[in-house]
């Protein structure tokens, strides 16, 4: 009786997987993420990269979650809040997952960067890779401004307005920018719908295809982490470039090298051909 | 069952190392899926349990409802803009500020855009191009020191200056 459920249930999970493979190919390309290979030696190092996706990944869906009860007006932003804090079920700890998560989301984009930045890992071909990275960094900082205005409370108000106030001081666009961002003249209710609409509607909607840039061109290039992964490629490489400026030297001298070590294989080699 | 971690150019024969390929494959890999896959969870893990805890332990912070009508309120920007508010104290008055507060930030990510084609040494080893490392050194000092300037200045004046 066990055995033939448990062979029907193979029999019935081998068939789905078929049909989604015959339409989806998703099996392949499952196999193609999975079982990419990837350095060995810094494995704890490149979880710097994956710890910001998932910092990222909590804040949305914290952020989806805040959603059920925030009320972005200027009347009841404090109070949707307090009541997220104080009454809402799970609620202080969804909101801070939110917010120590974007706290953690800072501290492991600037480690990434720096891990990047000092292993060379922005030199060709992955230079553009980097400058989405940038692109990133500066859309996580800016939903970072933006989301301390919509709280509504003296902190999160009052350094919204000190920021703004630097913002206009920009030449040329400083004006402008902030007369939108305002939605006015003062800061107000027109502020914090706009803030709003940034923070949970313009910015996370710009910042996900930015993502699947950086991870659609991680998986084409691969990983590179540090030069130290690759020394015995680099030696071998380094190797076969010395014996191809002996032969050149060879080839134009007619003399043999007196000082090459390997006299012997290259006999062998030409021996073969 | 599929072989794991067998690399994309080694089907059977040596692979020809050339200055293009060099950085395609690691010398030793692991496959992503298990081992990269539970060392990421594994992380991700434990920053979530940091989240969960700290969100006990530490609440997310709620002042008093905003007042406009407040004048006496010291804001304090959240702790990763300190560096750059403290930056801004170098350049004082209504002259310099701008440039402070906008022309120097902007510089900055100009340079770090363009960095891949301004670090156009071919090594990869921090130690052999001392250029971008010390620069790059100098900015996390700066920032840092910077840090620590804004948190003893809050700590000195706890009501503003």
């Amino acid at each position: 009786m066990i055995g033939r459920i448990r062979s029907q249930a193979v029999d019935t999970s081998k068939f789905v997987t078929d049909w989604m493979e015959h339409r989806t190919g998703i099996v392949t390309m499952m196999e193609h993420f999975l079982y990419e290979p990837v350095p060995k030696r810094g494995a704890w190092l490149y979880t710097l990269g994956s710890a910001t996706l998932f910092t990222i990944v909590l804040q949305f869906l914290t952020g989806i979650l805040l959603l059920f009860y925030y009320v972005p007006t200027t009347d009841h932003a404090w109070d949707s809040i307090n009541y997220i804090m104080t009454e809402a079920y799970f609620g202080q700890m969804i909101r801070g997952i939110h917010y120590w998560s974007a706290n953690f989301l800072l501290v492991v984009i600037g480690l990434h960067m720096a891990q990047v930045f000092f292993s060379g890992g922005y030199k060709a071909p992955r230079e553009l890779n980097w400058v989405v990275g940038v692109v990133l960094l500066l859309l996580v900082i800016v939903l970072a401004f933006t989301g301390y205005l919509l709280r509504w409370d003296q902190d999160g108000f009052w350094a919204s307005v000190v920021g703004m106030k630097i913002g206009s001081y920009s030449p040329f666009v400083g004006g402008p920018t902030i007369h939108f961002l305002l939605g006015g003249d003062v800061i107000g209710p027109a502020t914090l719908s706009r803030f709003f609409a940034i923070h949970v509607w313009l910015l996370p909607a710009v910042l996900a295809p930015f993502i699947g840039i950086h991870l659609y061109l991680l998986r084409r290039h691969g990983v590179f982490g540090n030069e130290f992964e690759y020394s015995d490629r680099l030696a071998k490489l380094h190797e076969r470039q010395r014996l191809e400026s002996y032969e050149r030297y060879e080839e134009n001298d007619g003399q043999p090298y007196m000082g090459r070590r390997d006299r012997a294989d290259r006999n062998g080699d030409e021996d073969e051909e | 069952m599929y072989a794991p971690a067998t690399g994309k150019g080694k089907s059977g024969q040596e692979e020809i190392i050339t200055e293009e390929n060099v950085f395609e494959r690691p010398d030793e890999t692991i496959a992503f899926f298990p081992k990269q896959v539970l060392y990421d969870l594994f992380i991700s893990t434990l920053i979530l349990i940091a989240c969960v805890v700290l969100s006990y332990v530490a609440p997310a912070p709620l002042t008093e409802p905003a007042d406009p009508a407040t004048v006496t309120y010291v804001p304090r920007p959240e702790w990763f803009f300190f560096f750059y508010e403290q930056m801004l104290m170098f350049f004082p008055g209504y002259a310099l500020i701008g440039f402070g507060a906008v022309v120097v930030p902007t510089i900055f990510v100009m340079l770090l855009f363009a960095l891949p084609w301004l670090d156009r040494s071919p090594h990869y080893s921090p130690l052999k191009r001392p250029f971008a490392t010390v620069i790059g050194l100098l900015v996390v000092v700066t920032v840092v020191l910077n840090m620590l300037l804004a948190v003893s200045r809050i700590i000195n004046f706890p009501g503003g200056e």
